[in-house]
């Protein structure tokens, strides 16, 4: 279990973590996501001992591993944790299998049970052959498996990953996917996986905070953040497509009658409807772009600074140029106020 | 059908095009390069000369000649490698990876000895440490009424400390180098590991960055086996013989085949050495960089040792470049170099000759002699820079067009080859090659074209380098896309390369400048008195005892070098990954 009380961390007059708090229990896949700059790669860094925290509380079960108030934190080797860096950090002099094994020699453990740790972590990753081999020798997959290879092989009951899908190729980086999951599951550690893709967090995550200029702005599964967002930032971040979010007074009159004028409401993709000419409750956009989606059709319009995208069964055939009408349905799914606060 | 055809003949004739420009580089080559060094080889094999082979390796002479100057010159190699890998490495390490204050400005100060001609700092040992041994002023050490021993004050001590304080920058260029590119990440991944300090320095920092430290041993090793000026101020005077002291002797007695010989062992000894280094490196296949992202600087916390290793180096610094200028200046203003702040005068710059005073030799402002080499050793330094940077940018553009095949292969061991080679063994060579005349062209000994070509070969690895980095730089992507825009061939030329490739062209020549400006070793077997240098002058004056004239030239090249060289770094922008935070 991973508990989290008012942990901050202050660069300067900055705050990269501000007052954050949550907890997840035994086993849970947390994934922190955010656009880059939001905290999450220091808050990760803080549960791997890496960074003191600046004030706050990092529980890891019932143990204090950092204590910000005090500047007080157990050192990175001693909180049972284990860190895939994005770069993946490979030691460059090392063999793969030294890599794996380097870990376990600083622990102090004896040769025989090392060799065999060794062989046993390459082989659930799948890259036992490439034990003699260095790490420039290897493909960027590969360097992956060895990393996570390297950091389970001590059995940390903590996994922590730092952005490690980043440098892959989409395909690549679909299939590690299901890998990182498979050897979460095995090992029945907690993992925190940070990632800015919110497609990562959505697939993989047992529980997500998603992260925005160093605080929370919601916690929860995944189905809590699709199916109720707390903020407006929160509605435009996750789900694939995302959901639409338009000013109250740039809605049609007859739509936004009972709203209040400074809101903006808020509608899922799969509730608009198009049209080639306009209808009740259209709104006007110029056609952007089109694209088939597991045998429906995903359409985005702009206009003045506006984005929109539709899920539909079928629509017309549109080219750059046409004008697309974007129904929207009678009540938006959520309301959210002027500063992206939930009104309804 | 008729296209293909076409098609065929036009690649034929770029072929034999792109053949005809190689052998007109591998000619130029083999004249500037291995024509004087195979001449070196032949002279000592014909049948009146094959003698000075065994007069030298096994002769009544031997000893003499070769084993006790071979010897002398391993010591220094050794120790100067090690001192410099353990000073080098040891700021380089600071500057990088540790919270020491001030890292910048050590950082910018650890590479300025190297700026430093090493007979600058020679002969500012010399007016500090000097005593009355060889006889002749003594230096301010003694003047203050300190006993300086011999072994400080001439021989083997001094003159490891000056190459090492010379040196050690390289050593810190290239692991400094080595260091920033190890990932802040693999420390941290090691520290997650739970090693300790010392295991994570042992373990990984280390054996990342051995490479590095290799290449600096191997480089600074040849740099202070070929070294001339070091051993020539401190060691001939107590019979301190290296082999490159040695050669020289040897070459001025006229006893040039002996004298070849030890040339050609020298070059052997450098060679072999950066060869090993060179094998060491490469053999390991592991250490490759591997560069990722990431890469958040975080650095050793040094605590309570932070100030106290700051101190050293700011000591190391200030020892090794502010130090030896401030003595220079002060003692070329000195009558006495035992008393360097005293007594100040400018009669050693611009006083008229006056019998009382060193013999009545002339200020050097008020010599014409010397403003005359003054004049031809820019002019010599303007000509190579423009020369070499030429042949190196041809060079480069040929094997940058066509790198493979066996000419290109050739064309590029060749053109790297004066790397291996002593500055005074290339000296030696290219006396025997143009010492006397050749069919028809007479013998260029004395002559200004000697001096030319011989820097322009000497320097031709380090303009083919510059010629290769902005040959990089402009090629491909950039000269791609003006290409698709239509523009034609003059055009991109105008428009693309010569506004990207112009700075690092000139920032590349005035190193050039510079380098042959404080040269010492490759002209001091040229030097003819029509043909005055000035690092030979001042070694001259040196050598005769004239040290305030001698320490005045030398602030003199130091002023140009430095000019030149902060010319040359405000050009190219001078890029120091390491320095950035």
């Amino acid at each position: 279990m991973i508990r989290i009380e008012n942990l901050v961390k202050s660069f300067g007059a900055f705050n990269a973590v501000d007052d954050i708090s949550f907890s997840v229990p035994q086993g849970a896949f947390l994934v922190l996501v955010g656009p880059s700059g939001c905290g999450k790669s220091t808050m990760l860094r803080m549960l791997a001992g890496l960074e003191t925290p600046s004030g706050g509380t990092v529980f890891f079960g019932d143990r204090i591993v950092s204590e910000g108030n005090r500047g007080w934190t157990i050192d990175p080797a001693q909180r049972d944790t284990g860190l895939v860096f994005q770069s993946y950090a490979l030691w460059p002099h090392m063999s793969v299998a030294g890599n794996v094994d380097w870990p376990l020699k600083v622990a102090g453990m004896a040769k025989p049970e090392r060799q065999a740790r060794v062989a046993e972590v390459l082989g659930m990753l799948g890259i036992a052959p490439l034990a003699t081999r260095y790490p420039n020798e290897i493909s960027g997959g590969q360097q992956q498996r060895v990393a996570i290879a390297r950091m389970i092989a001590p059995r940390p009951s903590i996994l922590l990953f730092d952005e490690p899908l980043s440098n892959l190729d989409a395909k690549l980086r679909v299939e590690m996917r299901t890998e990182l999951l498979r050897v979460h599951r095995a090992t029945g550690a907690t993992s925190v996986y940070v990632t800015h893709d919110q497609v990562e967090a959505m697939t993989m995550a047992s529980h997500v905070a998603v992260l925005n200029q160093g605080r929370v702005e919601q916690f929860g599964t995944p189905e809590q953040l699709v199916q109720s967002p707390r903020t407006a930032f929160v509605a435009t971040f996750v789900g694939t497509p995302p959901a639409n979010l338009i000013p109250v007074s740039a809605l049609p009159p007859e739509r936004a009658a009972n709203l209040p004028a400074e809101a903006s409401a808020m509608y899922r993709p799969e509730e608009l409807s198009v049209s080639a000419a306009p209808v009740d409750g259209s709104l006007a956009f110029d056609f952007a772009e089109a694209s088939p989606v597991a045998g429906r059709t995903m359409l985005t319009g702009t206009r003045n600074n506006l984005r929109i995208t539709a899920v539909v069964d079928a629509a017309p055939r549109f080219a750059i140029g046409d004008v697309v009408h974007f129904v929207v349905p009678p009540a938006p799914a959520v309301l959210f106020g002027p500063k992206g606060e939930l009104l309804s | 059908m008729s296209l293909v055809s076409t098609r065929g003949a036009a690649r034929s004739l770029r072929i034999d095009g792109k053949l005809v420009l190689k052998l007109i580089v591998l000619a130029i080559l083999g004249v500037l390069v291995a024509a004087p060094l195979l001449r070196i080889l032949f002279e000592t094999l014909s049948p009146d000369a094959i003698i000075a082979w065994s007069d030298v390796t096994s002769g009544r002479l031997a000893r003499n000649l070769l084993w006790v100057p071979l010897g002398n010159t391993l010591i220094l190699g050794v120790g100067v490698a090690c001192g410099c890998v353990l000073i080098g490495g040891f700021l380089a390490w600071l500057v990088v990876m540790t919270d020491v204050p001030f890292r910048r400005t050590i950082g910018l100060m650890a590479t300025l000895p190297f700026m430093i001609p090493s007979f600058a700092t020679a002969l500012a040992w010399g007016s500090l440490f000097r005593n009355s041994r060889v006889g002749g002023q003594t230096g301010f050490l003694e003047g203050l009424g300190l006993s300086v021993p011999d072994w400080l004050s001439w021989g083997m001590v001094p003159t490891l400390i000056v190459l090492i304080a010379h040196y050690y920058s390289l050593a810190f260029t290239v692991i400094a180098a080595a260091l920033a590119t190890v990932n802040s990440d693999l420390v941290e991944a090691a520290q997650m590991a739970g090693a300790k300090r010392g295991r994570i320095l042992m373990g990984i920092v280390l054996p990342v960055a051995l490479p590095a430290v290799v290449a600096g041993a191997s480089l600074t090793f040849a740099g202070a086996v070929s070294n001339f000026a070091a051993p020539a101020l401190l060691g001939l005077p107590v019979r301190m013989q290296t082999m490159a002291t040695r050669l020289y002797g040897l070459i001025e007695v006229g006893q040039t085949a002996r004298g070849y010989v030890i040339a050609i062992l020298l070059i052997a000894v450098s060679a072999l050495f950066l060869w090993l280094g060179n094998k060491v490196i490469s053999g390991r296949r592991s250490y490759a960089t591997i560069t990722g992202k990431g890469g958040r600087a975080k650095r050793f916390t040094l605590g309570k040792a932070r100030l106290p290793l700051f101190a050293l180096a700011a000591l190391i610094c200030l020892a090794t470049t502010i130090v030896p200028v401030l003595i220079l200046i002060a003692s070329s203003l000195a009558p006495s170099s035992s008393a360097l702040f005293s007594n100040w005068t400018l009669h050693y710059w611009t006083g008229a000759s006056n019998p009382s005073i060193a013999q009545g030799q002339a200020g050097i402002f008020s010599n014409p002699f010397i403003v005359s080499a003054t004049g031809l050793t820019m002019s010599l330094g303007v000509a190579v820079a423009i020369t070499t940077t030429l042949i190196g940018l041809i060079v480069a553009f040929v094997l940058a067009r066509d790198g493979k095949g066996p000419l290109a292969g050739i064309i590029n061991q060749v053109s790297f080859l004066p790397l291996l080679v002593p500055g005074i063994a290339f000296g030696a060579a290219y006396i025997a090659l143009f010492g006397a005349p050749i069919g028809p062209f007479p013998a260029l000994y004395g002559t200004f074209a000697l001096l030319l070509i011989a820097g322009t070969a000497y320097l031709l690895p380090f303009s083919v380098q510059t010629g290769r980095a902005v040959i990089q730089q402009v090629s491909g992507d950039l000269d791609e896309s003006a290409r698709m825009t239509g523009a034609g061939f003059l055009r991109r030329l105008a428009a693309i390369t010569v506004p990207l490739a112009s700075r690092g062209l000139a920032a590349g020549g005035l190193i050039v400048f510079v380098k042959i400006m404080r040269d010492l070793s490759l002209v001091v077997l040229l030097f003819t008195p029509t043909m005055p240098v000035l690092s030979v002058l001042a070694y001259r004056y040196a050598s005769e005892g004239f040290t305030q004239f001698a320490n005045a030239i030398t602030v003199v090249i130091l002023v140009i070098s430095i000019a030149a060289t902060l010319l040359a770094n405000q050009l190219q922008a001078k890029s120091q990954p390491w320095l950035k935070s």
